[in-house]
């Protein structure tokens, strides 16, 4: 009776565990779940995970009923008496000295393995993108093309992509959970990572982070990765390649048809940023931004110390992201908002406001600058809230 | 009720007449006392960390939760860390080491009673000096790991680091002086017959744990002069803006510290649960010898596995591979203690004490943080599971499942020896359930938070990321460790006050602490005791009778016994307050470094010139 009783116990006990890993495999709910590679990197490393898991969880059930069978078992129960006083025994001691060890035999060969695959040279013909860990967003780099862009990466699927990994700050940490492991970005030197996205991730977005502390922001610098066809991924080069797409200058450069962007309304909700507003940060309501006088309050102010954008020469900073096709992101701030009129014109009044300690500096007129602490007057550079909406049509432009 | 008083008649009283009153308590070089004094002190940042903690959870518990702002955040995660490690475990061994070391080694004192105050009297100060900081939101906000560039002048140009270097350089002249103070005691003052190897486990732990400390406070130490020197004086060990200077210095050196650390808070709940399972189970410790080299290899292997905790900072394969396997190798003599925990409860006569609990549940919860350990030990597994949820749930099982619940263990099981009061046990089971629910609760989850990608150090987190559930569960059972823990402070204080009276003996345990009165006299013994084997109360035969005869006698002053023991003194004290001016000089005005090192070398040479104890005739 009471065999069956706790047989029954433990029965209803795995149905839960196995419920709980069920409702954790679900990829619908899960979007950054490690347990779901795709790529055959995370493959690699999945089939490591399950092996782990699956010794992990003999041990632990067979440790844990071990446990509890001895501590009801033999409780102390009414004149007992002494119990003997064994003082050890050579034979069981070495047996479970041994049986880890086997154990961890099926671990260690397959873990070797693993760490020469996935550390080898990427193979030729990948596809190479040069990353740049910033304090608090990403900077990428396509050198075959000459394409830079921020925050935001587009990837062929089924052509291996090799990360080169370089700091411009301190420590950072690159990672795309469902496609491979993290490598760290580490100040004064270059770090590799390569993977393969799997071809039946077309048309998917991926979550990327930060996963190194770097600072107030940490948590705010996050990226997408957008897995497209290779077309559209020729098409995306070709957009981005070209230079800004709105009042482009210069002897040959003219502007054709708007490259591949990823639709907007395509992109699921956990790639969607749900970053609030503060309260306390208000945008006069009812203006509209002129782009052509955006372009020239833009040249005239502040923001052409760190931006860069191709095809207006006034514009060549480098500290910050490059803003030559900003209109063709999905978010603003490393992933903290969606790139929307009225988050972007936010941001330019006061980025520290809406992101801790970001470099770049309030701008408008009035409004309170959290790291200077001090309030931004017009002999400062303050911009008044229809400078924003202009510049804000002007950036909305650059697709 | 107050008859109980009369018929048990081994109750020493509270500390005999001379030594009470506050003077008293700033004076002390007892060894006893200077325990209790840990046991207070880290019991209350104990609760401070865990405050921390509780907003950090508050924070968590919902995605785009703004109570905290980013910056007072990495605050609070930086000082949970510091503060848990620093100035709770590891003071909270040394209240043990303290307390226990000279009675379980029929001693009468540590080696160097006023080196010993002086240890509590640093650790003392330079705890108030890291811990103020957040009081006033300039706290240290590098992580507890203080990852260089990220900590060197360009990037964290503030105050709050540099209170971090120097507090933790003031925290490790406490723990060394500690250490090799114990480390002297055991070796020296053992009583007759107590070989080594018939030392009570919780001194056998206590004693590799001092080795760990003296061989890996050096390299903290080191690394943290040379933060100290790029901060303060220019210097460009780190500071990767002005020079080459490699940033993964920091981390070799740190981690060659920061592992051996882990195993330094983990060892002495080791130590405590060998003494709690065997005297609940009425067995001997199963496998004794067994015991003790697996917890000096698991020391040795320790300093052996630091790289571990980089394996994505890209040292590449033979490295990798080189500490992945030796860490999979420390799971060999861990698993050993496990096992062997087990088999001393097999068989044996079982009561179900709140101590017991407590040490049942660190066999339970250590198991769950070994496993995932052995997770991550495989380096392209870790890169799914490195600075994820799932770390922070590890080493939870690790420090909370295995530390902090060996140390309660430790307090209900020698509270009746340092109070000579048994606490309520009712309250007790209270506080162990509660405890228990609320620490699976907090961390099992985040197991799951972490392999479902959820970053560490993360101030906030977006909605429909697939973690919000996780994440409310733990901050749910979060919410449970204050009201446990408000229970156990009102017990302790309870229980203290009118608890029942425990007598010398009052869990029929064993070893030799509980041969003398609860609390023991200020000198232990009156009569060293010989001893013949492990468990001199358990092996009738081989009692010292005289001995405990004598030592069972109560109310005598050292005096009346001919008994010899040190002068109080506050010399310590002055000389740890000197050596902390001299430190805050160093941020503030070099005046104050002059000044320190005045009352410093002043208060020194007048200590060393002092007597230790009155002459012998």
């Amino acid at each position: 009776m009471k065999g069956t009783d706790r047989l029954r116990r433990l029965a209803s006990y795995a149905f839960f565990a196995a419920l709980a890993i069920a409702a954790v495999s679900c990829n619908e709910a899960h979007p950054n779940s490690t347990l779901v590679p795709h790529s055959d990197f995370g493959r690699e490393i999945d089939f490591l995970w399950n092996r782990l898991l699956l010794l992990g969880t003999i041990v632990f059930v067979l440790v844990e009923s071990a446990l509890i069978f001895v501590v009801i078992k033999y409780r102390r129960r009414e004149n007992q008496q002494p119990p003997p006083q064994t003082h050890g025994s050579t034979k069981l001691e070495i047996t479970w000295t041994l049986i880890p060890a086997v154990i961890l035999v099926f671990i260690a060969v397959p873990t070797v393995r693993t760490i020469f695959i996935t550390q080898a040279q990427a193979a030729p013909g990948s596809l190479n993108i040069e990353v740049t860990g910033h304090q608090w967003w990403w900077e990428f780099r396509y050198p075959e093309y000459g394409v830079t862009t921020a925050n935001e990466i587009y990837l062929p699927v089924g052509r291996t992509v090799n990360f080169r990994l370089r700091s411009a700050d301190v420590i950072h940490s690159f990672w795309t959970p469902q496609l491979g492991g993290k490598r760290d970005v580490v100040t004064n030197r270059t770090n590799y990572i390569w993977y393969t996205p799997d071809s039946s991730t077309a048309s998917s977005v991926w979550n990327g982070f930060c996963v190194e502390y770097c600072g107030a922001s940490h948590a705010n610098m996050r990226f997408r990765v957008f897995t497209v066809t290779p077309d559209q991924f020729a098409s995306w080069v070709a957009g981005q390649k070209m230079p800004a797409h709105f009042g482009a200058v210069g002897p040959t450069l003219t502007a054709g048809p708007p490259g591949y962007i990823f639709p907007r309304d395509k992109i699921p909700d956990y790639a969607v940023p749900h970053g609030p507003i503060p309260a306390d940060l208000r945008f006069t309501p009812g203006l509209t931004g002129n782009a052509a006088r955006g372009k020239q309050v833009f040249s005239g102010a502040a923001c052409i110390g760190c931006h860069s954008i191709a095809g207006n020469p006034i514009a060549m900073g480098v500290t910050g992201p490059n803003l030559t096709h900003v209109g063709s992101r999905s978010t603003i701030a490393a992933g903290r908002f969606p790139n929307a009129a009225a988050y972007l014109a936010l941001w330019i009044k006061n980025a520290r406001k809406m992101k801790p300690e970001v470099l770049m500096p309030t701008l408008g007129l009035d409004e309170y600058d959290p790291v200077l602490k001090a309030k931004v007057t017009a002999a400062t550079g303050g911009l008044t809230d229809q400078q924003i909406a202009d510049i804000v049509a002007y950036l909305t432009a650059l697709k | 009720m107050a008859t109980t008083a009369i018929s048990t008649p081994a109750y020493g009283g509270e500390y005999s007449g001379e030594q009470s009153g506050l003077w008293s308590w700033l004076s002390t070089v007892d060894h006893k006392r200077i325990g209790i004094l840990y046991l207070y002190t880290a019991l209350f940042f104990f609760m401070f960390g865990g405050l921390e903690a509780l907003i950090l959870r508050a924070q968590l518990g919902a995605p785009n939760q703004h109570l905290v702002s980013a910056e007072f955040y990495n605050q609070l995660f930086t000082m949970h860390g510091t503060t848990m490690i620093f100035l709770a475990i590891m003071p909270l061994s040394a209240a043990f080491f303290n307390f226990l070391i000279p009675l379980q080694i029929g001693a009468r004192d540590v080696a160097f009673p006023r080196l010993n105050a002086f240890s509590y009297w640093v650790y003392l100060f330079g705890g108030i000096f890291i811990t103020v900081p957040i009081l006033f939101a300039v706290a240290p906000n590098g992580g507890w790991f203080g990852y260089a560039p990220l900590t060197t002048k360009p990037y964290s140009p503030g105050i709050n680091i540099d209170f971090w270097v120097i507090g933790l350089q003031i925290l490790g002249v406490s723990s060394l002086a500690a250490a090799f103070n114990f480390l002297t005691t055991i070796i020296n003052l053992r009583a007759p017959g107590m070989t080594l190897m018939r030392m009570p486990m919780f001194t056998w732990m206590a004693f590799v744990v001092q080795f760990l400390l003296i061989l890996a406070f050096p390299v903290i130490t080191i690394a943290l002069v040379f933060l100290l020197f790029d901060r303060f004086f220019g210097t460009n060990f780190y500071n990767t803006v002005s020079a080459g200077a490699d940033p993964l210095l920091w981390q070799h050196l740190f981690w060659i510290f920061g592992h051996p650390e882990v195993y330094i808070l983990v060892l002495p709940a080791f130590g405590l649960v060998s003494e709690v399972l065997p005297t609940y189970s009425k067995k001997p410790l199963f496998g004794y010898p067994v015991m003790v080299y697996s917890g000096i290899l698991i020391a040795v292997l320790g300093f052996g596995v630091w790289a571990h905790h980089m394996f994505a900072v890209g040292m590449g394969p033979i490295a990798d591979t080189f500490f992945g396997l030796t860490t999979m190798l420390i799971a060999i003599p861990t698993g050993v203690k496990i096992f062997n925990w087990i088999a001393t409860m097999a068989q044996g006569a079982i009561r179900y004490t709140t101590s017991m609990l407590f040490g049942i549940a660190l066999v339970a919860l250590f198991t769950i943080g070994g496993i995932s350990g052995i997770m991550h030990a495989s380096p392209p597994a870790d890169l799914q599971q490195t600075d994820t949820y799932f770390i922070v749930a590890h080493f939870h099982y690790v420090l909370f499942g295995g530390s902090i619940m060996g140390i309660f263990a430790g307090i209900y099981h020698y509270f009746p020896k340092i109070q000579g009061r048994l606490m309520d046990e009712k309250l007790g089971k209270i506080h162990f359930w509660l405890t228990f629910i609320a620490m699976n609760l907090t961390f099992f989850p985040m197991h799951f938070a972490g392999m479902l990608g959820m970053p560490r150090r993360i101030y906030t987190y977006d909605a429909g990321q697939g973690w919000d559930l996780y994440n409310a569960m733990s901050t749910a059972g979060a919410m449970i460790f204050p009201i446990a823990m408000l229970i156990f402070i009102y017990n302790f204080f309870k229980s203290r006050k009118s608890g029942e009276i425990a007598g010398s003996n009052p869990w029929g345990a064993g070893t030799l602490e509980w041969t003398i009165p609860s609390p023991p006299p200020e000198y232990n013994f009156a009569r060293i005791p010989t001893v013949t084997s492990r468990y001199p109360i358990w092996e009738g035969k081989e009692v010292d009778h005289e001995s405990a005869r004598i030592n069972a006698q109560e109310g005598k002053t050292a005096a009346e016994l001919g008994i010899v023991m040190p002068y109080n003194t506050i010399k310590p004290l002055f000389v740890a307050l000197g050596l902390i001016i001299m430190f805050c000089g160093l941020m503030t005005t070099p005046i104050l470094i002059a000044a320190g090192a005045a009352l410093l070398v002043f208060s020194l040479y007048s200590w060393l010139l002092s007597p230790l104890e009155p002459e012998h005739h």
